[in-house]
């Protein structure tokens, strides 16, 4: 038997020596030492050109936020090999960022809050406007929130707010709010997203609450709503939850904009509702790191998104909306109803913004309580 | 007597020192010494002194995510155990070259990804999917039971995932087993049973006993089996942690929960020493 | 006789073929042409073609077949002296000391990975390919080191004793007599290391950094964001080159007659 092992161990060995031969093409990212100093990294592949500018951009992101093609696009026509790596949730990405003393990573997108939090910890460049001629294509709307109050640091790369959806076939009652989901009809028929800001915030909602209280008992009371929502809860997941929706899993869901839309592509029945109780909105923003090691390229991909016409074939694939005015021509009329928020829509928008240590270790703390009651 | 004379031989020993002083004392001490720290106001910990994270643990929340780690452990272990033992003992009774096939055919899953498996539950499990299909088939249901997110789904996922360690415990613990001291027994006119309990039981304990700990302990861990299978509705220690940590970004909490987590997990390897009088775990070995 | 009936081996057969179900699974819906895998529309390729044309996905794989390697190699080096330093040194604390080796296996891998992100992090380690390793290598030191000590025990100390009679150094001892005899405990382990490695989330997702994404963490956010089925293809060719690999070193096996019966693992 060990000999039998040793054997299959020979041969991992020489595929493996085998394939990094067949590496030598894609640059650095064998060796240890340089992948992890970010100058001697890129410094054998700019070492060709540098005077030109950098050849490559660390873009860090969640997975699933640009078409290939309009990657593919950028890498042909400015010559800058686009690394994508992906985050799973925004505190990865800040807990990464922090540690690489925002180095590493050249162009991050990520959401609102945590952008704020990134500048306070001075780990984002103040832009250089000049570099972006295009910016005036961003969508006034979205400019000047909280997180960025004089637009020094980020631009908007889609927004969103979340929504309930639901399958009339697979539902007895008519959905309008947040209220409806706490009807004893959906028992073990909902699915949630696990961003629990969001998800008790709907029960803060319902009480006529703001998403960003900080009155501990308030929260605590919010708590205690949630746990009579628990049984209708079949699951709580970030990703694909529109696919569980769709194959029939669940009848109802609240989720992001961009599963809304992918949702309502593969199923034109599903119903979506904007919450009579007021809803959460929010914004992503691209911003480049204090450290960044190619900030060059990430400008010229900044402004090469910015273009319409890119633009446009971005948020038709990421399925958010728009950001950017001027793309809204180009885009295709399939999508423009689920890109854009209703014109009738009447309720309040409030974004979800930090809140001090204590009011989110309640959040934590009750939420902990929800997700435990959902699994009995 | 010379003094105890250096022996060359202790040079040997460096580099596993060096690295598990530097890489695992390290980084250990550190978990200990962050879980005694306060959270900043936004992120990141203050150097300030407090206990506040261990009397949080004592919130009733998180005692209950403790005794539902351990509930879930408790059952999946056990199902291990009912499955895994007779498994590993009858493939040690096999002949040389089948124990060698068999070895092989359980060697192979290893190989494969275990979240491509898990996938593979998802698959049988979803709505309308093979499972349903099967039941619906033969009769016996005539709408989708809608296993998946199920505590049942969770605890298959878990057996799934470390039947293997089991397998191999109770099987190189039988493997050594003297045979003719069972039939010695049964010749001395013990029945099957008894010299099943009398005789290969106690010799096969420590193998059992360590398929046991290599079983319970990754599974209080295993966030992403309840997040895959489970729809996260089942709360682990694990799951707990890595909360805190990706999510609630309150890292002394996180470390808190884990220093209790690592004492809990030593006392049973502890135990599991005093039980069997071995001192490695069998199986692994 | 020893078995006169055939539960036992009905019962190893059926509980294996419980465990190659979800596996099977996987790979026929690898050639489904539906991306849904509730539904079947018919054999197709495609998902095949997609999947070479996958760069990043390619990139993880290589990724993860350098960091195991890298950390089985470096573990076999470090256990094993580590395994026989230990059964020829008497001293205080080496008990304490190996306990606490062999603690990345025994503590659930989450607090691992959560020390590991917090230790590197607090250094300045940047994380990446490097701190991968350190990682893994971290767990799998324990493998080797207890395969290659548990061996020792058995192992017929007069054989090396004789060699040093006979003039030998212990240098060459080492080489010429103790390293053949540990050999196979060393490859196995490295083996078992190197699985451990090739199919770890739970560590990696704490430690990895930009260039440095492994196949089980590209698979995880993609079971998570939408899985097409370019993975079940992908899983598809492991199994197969797994299940080629393990018909080769049979083959290979056969050309020499064993000399002892066979060992176990």
């Amino acid at each position: 038997m060990r000999k039998v092992l040793a054997s299959i161990l020979a041969l991992a060995l020489l595929v493996a020596s085998l394939a990094a031969c067949g590496n030598g093409e894609t640059g650095s990212t064998t060796d240890p030492s340089g992948a992890a100093d970010n100058t001697s990294a890129s410094a054998d592949e700019t070492s060709t050109g540098d005077a030109e500018g950098s050849t490559e951009l660390v873009l860090y992101t969640w997975e699933s936020m640009f078409p290939q093609e309009v990657l593919d696009a950028f890498e042909a026509d400015t010559g800058i090999r686009v690394n994508y790596v992906n985050f799973d949730t925004d505190e990865t990405m800040l807990a990464k960022l922090e540690a690489a003393e925002g180095g590493d990573y050249d162009l991050v997108i990520a959401d609102d809050y945590i952008i704020e939090t990134a500048i306070a910890e001075g780990l984002v460049t103040e832009l250089d406007k000049t570099q972006l001629p295009s910016i005036g294509n961003v969508n006034p709307i979205y400019q000047g929130q909280f997180f960025d109050p004089e637009d020094k640091y980020t631009v908007p790369y889609g927004a969103g707010v979340q929504t309930i959806v639901y399958d009339p076939n697979a539902v007895d009652i008519e959905i309008t709010g947040y209220a409806d989901l706490w009807d004893p009809s959906l028992a073990s028929n909902i699915g949630i997203t696990s961003n629990f800001r969001v998800m008790n915030g709907m029960a803060l909602k319902v009480m006529g609450e703001s998403y960003n209280t900080e009155d501990v008992a308030v929260i605590e009371e919010a708590g205690k709503k949630m746990l009579e929502l628990a049984p209708n809860i079949r699951l709580i997941k970030d990703d694909n939850i529109q696919d569980d929706l769709i194959s029939g899993e669940i009848g109802a869901a609240v989720m992001y904009t961009s599963q809304v839309t992918m949702a309502m592509l593969a199923n034109p029945e599903l119903k979506v509702v904007y919450p009579t109780e007021g809803i959460g909105f929010g914004i992503m923003g691209m911003f480049i790191p204090s450290n960044a090691p190619h900030s060059d390229a990430a400008y010229k991909f900044i402004e090469y998104i910015l273009d319409p016409e890119t633009a446009a074939q971005c948020f038709e694939y990421l399925g958010y909306y728009c950001t950017n005015s001027a793309a809204e021509a180009y885009i295709n009329e399939e999508y423009k109803s689920f890109l854009t928020l209703p014109e009738d829509f009447t309720g309040d928008t409030e974004m979800i913004q930090n809140i001090s240590a204590e009011a989110e270790e309640a959040h934590t703390k009750i939420w902990t309580e929800f997700q435990a009651a959902t699994g009995n | 007597m010379k003094r105890a004379k250096f022996k060359k031989e202790a040079l040997m020993l460096l580099p596993l020192y060096l690295f598990t002083l530097v890489f695992i004392v390290g980084p250990l001490v550190y978990m200990v010494i962050l879980s005694f720290l306060q959270r900043a106001e936004t992120w990141g910990v203050t150097s300030e002194f407090t206990l506040k994270n261990y009397l949080d643990i004592l919130e009733p929340v998180y005692l209950q995510t403790f005794a539902e780690s351990f509930k879930l452990a408790i059952i999946s272990t056990v199902l291990i155990m009912l499955i895994g033992y007779p498994f590993g003992y009858f493939m040690a009774k096999l002949t040389a070259k089948w124990k060698k096939r068999t070895m092989m055919l359980l060697m192979i899953p290893f190989w494969t990804s275990s979240l491509i498996r898990l996938y593979g539950w998802i698959i049988i499990f979803r709505a309308n999917g093979v499972f349903d299909k099967m039941l619906m088939g033969l009769g016996i249901t005539d709408a989708p039971l809608k296993l998946l997110y199920t505590y049942p789904a969770v605890v298959v996922g878990m057996v799934y995932a470390l039947l293997p360690f089991m397998i191999f415990s109770v099987y190189s613990s039988a493997e050594k087993l003297d045979w003719s001291l069972i039939e010695a027994a049964r010749d001395l006119g013990a029945s099957r049973i008894r010299a099943f309990l009398t005789v290969t039981l106690k010799l096969t304990l420590p193998g059992l006993l360590s398929g046991v700990i290599l079983s319970f302990i990754p599974s209080m861990g295993l966030f992403f089996i309840a997040d895959i299978l489970g729809g996260n509705k089942v709360v682990l220690v694990g799951s707990l942690i890595q909360n805190q940590l990706m999510k609630a970004h309150n890292w002394p909490f996180a470390a808190a929960l884990a220093v209790i987590l690592t004492i809990l997990t030593s006392v049973m390897i502890a135990l599991y020493r005093k039980l069997s009088g071995v001192k490695d775990l069998e199986g692994i070995v | 006789m020893k078995n006169k009936t055939y539960l036992p081996n009905i019962y190893l057969g059926v509980i294996l073929l419980l465990m190659y179900v979800p596996i099977v699974l996987v790979i026929l819906y690898s050639f489904n042409e539906s991306k849904i895998s509730s539904v079947w529309d018919g054999f197709s390729l495609k998902w095949y073609e997609e999947l070479f044309r996958d760069r990043s996905l390619f990139e993880s794989l290589r990724n993860s077949i350098i960091l195991g390697v890298a950390s089985s190699c470096a573990a076999a080096v470090i256990g094993t002296l580590g395994a026989v330093g230990s059964s020829k040194v008497q001293m205080r604390g080496k008990g304490v000391m190996e306990y606490i080796s062999t603690l990345p296996i025994m503590i659930p891998e989450i607090i691992l990975g959560m020390v590991f992100m917090v230790f590197f992090s607090l250094i300045g380690l940047p994380f990446g390919m490097m701190t991968l390793i350190i990682a893994h290598t971290a767990f799998c030191i324990p493998y080797v080191f207890m395969l290659v000590k548990a061996r020792l025990v058995g192992l017929d100390k007069s054989l090396e004793e004789a060699a040093l009679d006979l003039g030998a150094s212990k240098i060459r001892a080492f080489f010429d007599i103790v390293l053949p005899l540990i050999a196979p405990a060393i490859a196995s382990g490295m083996l078992l290391a190197f699985a451990m490695s090739f199919d770890d989330v739970i560590i990696s997702v704490f430690v990895t950094g930009v260039d440095s994404n492994t196949l089980p963490l590209k698979i995880y956010s993609q079971l998570k964001t939408g899985v097409t089925p370019k993975i079940n293809a992908l899983c598809t060719l492991m199994f197969v080159a797994t299940i080629l690999l393990c018909g080769l070193s049979i083959l290979l096996g056969r050309e020499k007659k064993p000399k002892k019966p066979a060992e176990n693992v």
